[in-house]
């Protein structure tokens, strides 16, 4: 089987072919981001026309890529993302999918955007062993989910306030770093010190919850009261968000049996949580599954990827199905 | 077979042309234009006995007219056209309903009126005589000031549009003024005002830029 997937729920249009196998055979991802920089997040207008505007390039190109015919793919399923996201951003992907749908004499196959994520690491590890204890982080999401395998997975833990990476976007702004705040952090920490600042360290609990908007906080007060340097800032913040998380998959690792760790979603791209990542890994004597930046942030690919998860299991969309912006995982 | 898209209000329509039959569907008033258009198209091609790849030209209305709607209907189009080949052709909101209201014998000044929210429409003077002339270019601006222009002139002229509707008190103020109300161009419109019209990209018609519409969305919030 072989399915395309398209992915438009955010600032990112996608569209990517998978064959049975998890075989990538095509992945073209067009980003809005910079047009939303300067306003400090993704403007919901700007994305949606961005989305009108690469929509049909972005499928033609990766049609192209895995050598297939527009007219006549041979394509068994489109999947498409129809939540969680932007509804304006949604509602582009979906129309777009289920004309090229009706046109192929496919079925079409709705897909949950975090869902997608969590099928990432097949791209670059077709034969990986499931269980898989995933930490999907995201401007968006902070969840950790075990994935027992294609299909069948359960959300131990997610954040009670702000997503690991909307924390970043804020502490980001504070410094006057710039949108999106992941990667200067990441890069302003390489040179910090992490012990210039005491942070407070929240949700010592032994839930499997995460909660970041206390941090922020927590970053203004102390920079305040001893001015710090803009590097030490970063690193004693990414040092904290870091900890947080990695300290809530060593307590979910001691609770459940897996043979792996993998991280999704775009902070996903952060190397301090990678190295974190791959030493808690090695510490458990589990697999560490970090997948390339392009499939930790948003694609098509793992939406076809789930695609064809659901058109195995025989679940297909209505064909007048509608989106859903606050489609949570799992419901 | 020609197939016409119409997007660019709360209704979604579509045509169907097969030689010289034309038929028309109304598949949702209500701005559920993701979740019945596509159903639809299969549906009215099911019914002429075709499916898509009986398409050759694909009219889209690019608007101007709700965004999320002509959103839809350009994303439709542009698969369409791509998976079948098909040419892909752009008629816009404000000329469609002046071939409409050609259509049911209004002469002489026209004046297209699209409800474009944020308590403004987007407008388009047309003459129609023998055929129909567009005398300017697509505009936004508040439906008082539209009435206003008019009223100063006194020419005898005929509103046309789902801005009519929602407008009624401002537009209706025009001395010499009829109002044609269409809750939203006719694809049949869409149809005859595109033939002969060459093919190429589309893009819709937004008549403001897009930090303008986020800074209106910045502004509306409590
Ligand atoms: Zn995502």
């Amino acid at each position: 089987m072989r399915v395309l997937g398209i992915e438009t729920s955010c600032d990112e249009t996608g569209a990517a072919v998978v064959a049975t196998g998890w075989r990538l055979e095509s992945s073209v991802v067009e980003s809005s981001m910079d047009q939303h920089r300067d306003f400090g997040g993704v403007v919901p207008e700007l994305a949606g026309r961005a989305h009108v505007a690469t929509i049909g390039p972005t499928v033609r190109a990766a049609l192209a890529g895995a050598g297939l015919d527009a007219r006549h793919p041979g394509l068994d399923a489109v999947a498409v993302t129809t939540g969680p996201g932007l509804v304006g951003s949604l509602l582009v992907g979906l129309a777009a999918a289920k004309a090229y749908a009706l046109a192929w004499g496919v079925p079409l196959v709705a897909v949950n955007h975090l869902e997608g994520h969590l099928y990432a690491p097949l791209l670059e590890t077709p034969d990986l062993a499931w269980p898989v204890l995933t930490l999907l982080v995201s401007g968006g999401h902070t969840q950790l989910v075990l994935v027992e395998g294609p299909g069948r997975f359960r959300v131990l833990g997610e954040t009670i306030d702000d997503a690991a990476g909307e924390a970043y976007d804020k502490v980001a702004r504070w410094l006057g770093l710039g949108y999106p705040g992941g990667p200067p952090i990441d890069a302003l920490a390489a040179g910090g010190d992490p012990h210039a600042l005491a942070l407070p360290v929240s949700m010592t609990g032994e839930g499997l919850d995460f909660s970041f908007s206390g941090l922020k906080s927590a970053v203004v007060r102390a920079g305040e009261r001893h001015p710090v340097a803009a590097a030490d800032v970063a690193a004693a913040f990414q040092g904290a968000v870091v900890e947080q998380l990695t300290r809530k998959l060593r307590q979910a690792l001691g609770r459940v049996e897996v043979a792996g760790v993998a991280l999704a979603g775009g902070v996903a791209a952060n190397r301090a949580l990678r190295a974190a990542t791959a030493a808690l890994a090695a510490e458990f004597g589990v697999a560490a599954h970090l997948p390339s930046p392009a499939y930790c942030t948003d694609n098509g690919a793992m939406i076809a990827a789930a695609g064809l998860v659901h058109l195995g299991a025989g679940d297909l969309a209505d064909p007048a199905c509608g989106a859903d912006p606050n489609w949570a995982l799992g419901a | 077979m020609i197939l016409a898209i119409e997007t660019a209000t709360t209704a979604c329509a579509i045509g169907l042309a097969d030689g010289d039959r034309v038929v028309e569907a109304l598949l949702a008033e209500d701005r559920r234009h993701v979740e019945v258009l596509t159903p639809g198209i299969g549906a009215l091609l099911a019914r002429a006995g075709a499916d898509a790849s009986a398409l050759t030209r694909i009219v889209v209305d690019r608007g101007p007219g709700l965004y999320t709607g002509l959103r839809v209907g350009v994303a439709t189009a542009i698969a369409l056209a791509d998976a079948t080949g098909a040419e892909l052709v752009a008629v816009t909101s404000l000329e469609v309903y002046a071939a409409a209201a050609a259509a049911r014998g209004v002469c002489g000044a026209l004046v297209a009126v699209v409800d474009g929210r944020r308590g403004e429409v987007f407008a388009q003077r047309f003459a129609l005589d023998d055929e129909v002339v567009a005398l300017d270019a697509p505009r936004v601006l508040r439906p008082r000031d539209l009435a206003i222009a008019w009223a100063t002139d006194g020419t005898p002229v005929t509103f046309v549009g789902d801005g009519v509707v929602r407008y009624a008190s401002d537009l209706g103020a025009v001395p010499n003024a009829t109002g044609l109300a269409l809750a939203w161009p006719p694809p049949a419109s869409a149809l005859a005002r595109a033939a002969g019209r060459a093919s190429g990209p589309v893009h819709p018609l937004y008549l403001r830029e897009a930090d303008a519409v986020a800074n209106f969305t910045t502004r509306d919030r409590p």
